[in-house]
């Protein structure tokens, strides 16, 4: 069966939604990396994490559209494991992971090793190697509880398998960084949920998984600090809940239409991490409700386009894949604005597409890649039909996937 | 389709979320706006006051006597100062310090959050310093007294935050003070302006103001008097220098005095400007003024004999008057003054009669203030008529039971030096506002004549030229100039009870020269010369030369000044 993707709306409007979003991120991590005290040098403009993100931004978009050419069911595991690129990025990311933590090779930033810094000439690469992680981890999920199929009841056989490979890779991540862990471990659970495994067989890592991070809280007052601190926000609003109240009052003062695009003070030091994680906050402060709500707006449409891409979908791993990114995505949007807007407690979470980080960003963007991929090879009947009789040959090759039904 | 349907729940709770969250944006955004706005901008306004700069005080002839300088601080913030050592160790070359001294100042100050580096640094250093975190520049106005003691009582003082404390600095402090005005800036985390918010008053410098003062004199006054006043261990003493014509005080001087800048340490008693705000019985010296009163209302004749009673007069409701050395015949008005006699005196207070003395009294200023323009003025003491005894109308004429201030007795000896023309004694000739204008200083005109020309004349450049000629006030002769003055020697009153001391007096003498035309009225009072030194204590010992030397030099100065070559030298050189 021959399907023209070109036409295909759910994913020209994910596409949009996306690029939309990015190119807001783009405009308030430049207006928020405004600081009064640098002088602007170009020869160094990847030191800065506005003009920075001027660069990402149309890599990101290339990443998108090259990923959304790519041929999801590549990644396949049911042809066998070691055709598909999954296994390797798997091993890839776990290596990274590894070293990573090794002290003369991660990079230390905000008391955590999370980065790898490696110098390319003028430009001072980091890579977050968690971040490369989640994504593997979720379609490494789906691929192969796509391959078990049912069997993913069956607990020794292939349901504990999973949870070693997921336990390790979370292991591994929990050490510097416990937002993007207790992140995966959540994609994790809910992706074996929407698969069918039993629910004795996925609660019972339950209450082991909850005691490590209970334990792994205790252990670190700092983080025991910043708990306290989101239960009493103004008895700490100078020490560990400064950062909630800054954002609070980035966000409040921005009113309903906001101090103006640029206008923000906050950004001037007095909201920390005002480019990444609380970029949303300065979002507030410039544009006032009306901005945030957009931005609000635009990860519904975002969902929403994702129940159709999934709903639409006739494909166990498309599904499975789709579900994954749209949740992952989905899950961290909303953590950070809940972070921002202090209804859960202070964690290092970046909105996707919109706070600074390249990482992050290209590889979100790659994931949106692929689910536009899925979006696209899904065409529903009626659109089959309609667009059936379209001269094909009026088509670039590029923009033509051939289908085996 | 099972897969499809619990992910698409999935993301309808994520949705649900979503906007939720829009709610809570909307709750914390509409409802609580006002609040976070009130906390965004005490987080993030900054206020930069902008202080204007204090006027300056300038004497008659452009000297300097008080001004304000702006200099610069540098001044650490310890509590935003991370590591003192590398602060320390960066700004030492700067500032040209020792490193420690530098990094012991900013450690030990972590708890006032605020360490003075350095004082009256260079704009150089400033641009420097100012680039290292946690260094800031502060600017200051330190006012200065060039003259330091010499006008002391005159100018004044301020405190540290330049508000004025005494003399002109209290009396014009608003005139001086300008209005401030304060920037209000958005600032980033380091205080460093973004935008500025809103701008409140205007800057405006304070006005300067121009003396009748000539510092000049005034150091003539000084010198002479403290000379004296040493040299008698005396407990005060104050001399005063007018022109008679306008009323200008051309000199002013109080001792014991102090040092503007040493204020601190100094005793409060000697920040007093004792000629506005000591009063004492002024003895002899208002003679001339009752003799004119009683001359001007005809009840006495100037060839008219009295009978002193050789030195002993009593009678009912007076008591017994006593002369102050020998006793007298008969004396004409003028012979009472050179002889000084108090009997006969008292003889011309009883002719004149109580109202008629208070009354002149009053005219001639005695009993209020000279609305001079410094603080603190008091207004002497004269017991209203009705409150006069027997006593009052025969001790007032000799200077007892009326107590007066330097300046009043000052502003009576103008008037008679005027030809009894009223005039008011003043200190500011023009405040200059920031702007350049000139504010003229409305004076009151004129309003009359206090006594008869002739007899203020007469009374001047005849019976007073007669004292200093042939009178108790020989040591105040001048060769080149006729000079006129009264002597006066006061007891001072008991202070463990009534009557008079017999060891502290207050030794005057009020003058002024040429008698034919006077230039200058001067005052001296020496109050306390320590009589156990044994070199005399009354007014023509220890205060007519003092006035003899003032006098003199203040003469010889107006007279160069009024020379053309010297007024054009001098001019050329002023002309900047």
């Amino acid at each position: 069966m021959l399907t023209n993707a070109k036409y295909n709306q759910v994913a020209n409007c994910t596409a949009a939604v996306v690029v939309l979003l990015m190119a807001i991120g783009t405009v308030f991590v430049f207006s928020a990396s405004a600081d009064i005290g640098r002088e602007l040098n170009l020869h160094k403009f990847y030191d800065y994490p506005g003009l920075r993100q001027i660069l990402f931004f149309p890599v990101a978009c290339l990443v998108l559209f090259t990923a959304a050419a790519f041929d999801y069911r590549k990644l396949r595991l049911t042809n066998g494991w070691f055709k598909s690129p999954l296994p390797y990025l798997l091993l890839v990311s776990i290596a990274l992971l590894i070293i990573v933590l090794v002290p003369s090779v991660g990079a230390r930033i905000n008391n955590a090793r999370r980065w790898l810094r490696i110098a390319a000439g003028p430009f001072n690469v980091s890579f977050q190697p968690s971040e490369l992680a989640k994504w593997v981890i979720i379609a490494f999920l789906a691929a192969s509880l796509d391959a078990f199929g049912a069997e993913i009841r069956l607990f020794f056989k292939r349901f504990l398998p999973i949870c070693c490979v997921v336990g390790l890779v979370v292991g591994l991540i929990v050490i510097e960084d416990v937002g993007t862990a207790a992140l995966i471990s959540l994609l994790a659970f809910l992706m074996l949920v929407i698969a069918g495994a039993r629910w004795w067989h996925v609660l019972s890592p339950l209450p082991i998984a909850v005691a490590g991070f209970v334990y792994v809280l205790i252990h670190s007052p700092a983080r025991m600090a910043r708990i306290s601190a989101f239960l009493n926000p103004e008895k700490w609003a100078d020490s560990v809940g400064y950062q909630a109240n800054q954002s609070l009052t980035a966000l409040g003062s921005g009113g309903m239409l906001g101090k103006g695009l640029g206008g923000g003070i906050c950004k001037y030091g007095h909201l920390p991490e005002d480019t990444t994680d609380f970029i949303f906050a300065i979002i507030g402060e410039e544009l006032g409700f009306v901005g945030n709500a957009a931005v609000i707006l635009l990860f519904i449409l975002f969902m929403w386009l994702g129940i159709l891409i999934v709903v639409r979908c006739r494909d166990r791993f498309g599904q499975l894949l789709a579900g994954g990114i749209l949740l992952a995505i989905g899950i961290q949007a909303a953590l950070n604005i809940g972070v921002v807007t202090v209804v859960l407690p202070t964690k290092g979470i970046p909105l996707p597409f919109v706070s600074a980080g390249g990482t992050s960003m290209l590889l979100s963007s790659a994931a949106v890649g692929i689910l536009l991929s899925i979006a696209r090879q899904t065409q529903p009947k009626c659109a089959e039909a309609e667009f059936a009789g379209e001269p094909a040959e009026a088509n670039s090759a590029r923009q033509r996937i051939l289908i085996t039904a | 389709m099972r897969i499809a349907r619990i992910t698409a729940c999935l993301l309808v709770i994520l949705i649900m979320a979503f906007l939720a969250l829009a709610g809570r944006c909307f709750y914390l955004q509409y409802c609580k706006n006002e609040f976070y706005m009130d906390r965004c901008l005490t987080q993030q306004q900054s206020r930069n006051p902008l202080t204007p700069r204090r006027g300056t005080i300038l004497d008659n002839r452009g000297r300097v006597l008080a001004a304000s300088n702006g200099i610069n601080i540098i001044k650490a913030e310890p509590r935003i100062i991370e590591n003192p050592d590398i602060v320390a160790t960066t700004l030492a070359p700067i500032v040209e310090m020792d490193p420690h001294e530098i990094r012991t100042l900013i450690v030990e100050s972590r708890n006032p959050g605020y360490a003075k580096i350095k004082v009256q640094a260079d704009a150089n250093q400033c641009t420097l310093a100012r680039k290292i975190k946690g260094i800031g520049v502060e600017s200051q106005w330190i006012r200065h007294y060039p003259l330091g003691r010499l006008t002391a009582h005159v100018v004044g003082f301020t405190s540290r935050d330049n508000r004025g404390l005494e003399g002109l600095e209290l009396y014009y402090d608003n005139q001086l003070t300008g209005s401030a005005a304060q920037s209000i800036f958005l600032a980033d985390i380091a205080r460093r302006p973004i935008c500025l918010n809103q701008a409140q008053g205007v800057l405006c410098d304070g006005a300067g103001i121009i003396l009748t003062l000539d510092a000049t004199i005034q150091q003539f006054v000084r010198s002479a008097l403290i000379e004296q006043f040493e040299k008698y261990q005396a407990a005060s003493a104050v001399a005063v220098v007018a022109e008679p014509k306008t009323g200008a005080i051309l000199a002013m001087v109080s001792l014991p005095d102090f040092i503007p800048l040493e204020v601190g340490t100094t005793d409060p008693n000697n920040f007093r400007s004792r000629a506005i705000t000591d009063w004492y019985e002024p003895g002899s010296i208002i003679k001339p003024i009752v003799m004119a009163i009683a001359l001007d209302a005809g009840v006495l004749g100037r060839n008219e004999k009295i009978f002193c009673e050789n030195g002993s007069y009593s009678g009912k409701g007076f008591g017994r008057i006593g002369e102050y050395r020998n006793g007298f015949g008969y004396l004409t008005p003028r012979e009472i003054l050179i002889k000084s006699s108090n009997i006969g005196m008292a003889k011309i207070g009883q002719k004149l009669g109580k109202k008629k003395l208070h009354d002149g009294l009053k005219r001639f200023g005695f009993g209020a203030k000279t609305g001079i323009e410094l603080p603190g003025e008091v207004t002497g003491l004269l017991w209203p008529a009705g409150k006069w005894t027997g006593y009052s109308e025969t001790r007032v004429p000799f200077g007892q039971e009326i107590c007066v201030t330097a300046m009043q007795m000052v502003r009576a000896f103008c008037i008679l030096a005027n030809g009894g023309r009223l005039i008011q004694p003043y200190l500011v000739k023009a405040i200059v506002n920031s702007d350049g204008t000139i504010e003229d200083l409305k004076r009151p005109p004129p309003v009359g004549y206090i006594v008869k020309p002739e007899i203020a004349r007469w009374v001047i450049s005849d019976a007073m030229a007669a004292v200093v000629n042939e009178g108790t006030g020989k040591r105040a002769k001048l060769d080149k100039w006729q000079v006129f003055g009264k002597t006066g020697t006061a007891n001072i009153a008991r202070e463990d009870g009534p009557g008079y001391s017999q060891d502290d007096y207050i030794a005057s003498f009020v003058s002024g020269a040429p008698a034919e035309d006077p230039q200058i009225v001067v005052l001296v009072s020496i109050r306390k010369p320590n009589k156990k030194l044994g070199l005399g204590y009354t007014g023509g010992v220890v205060a007519s030369p003092v006035a003899a030397e003032i006098i003199e030099k203040t003469l010889t100065y107006l007279e160069k000044l009024r020379q053309p070559a010297y007024a054009a030298r001098s001019g050329r050189r002023r002309s900047y």
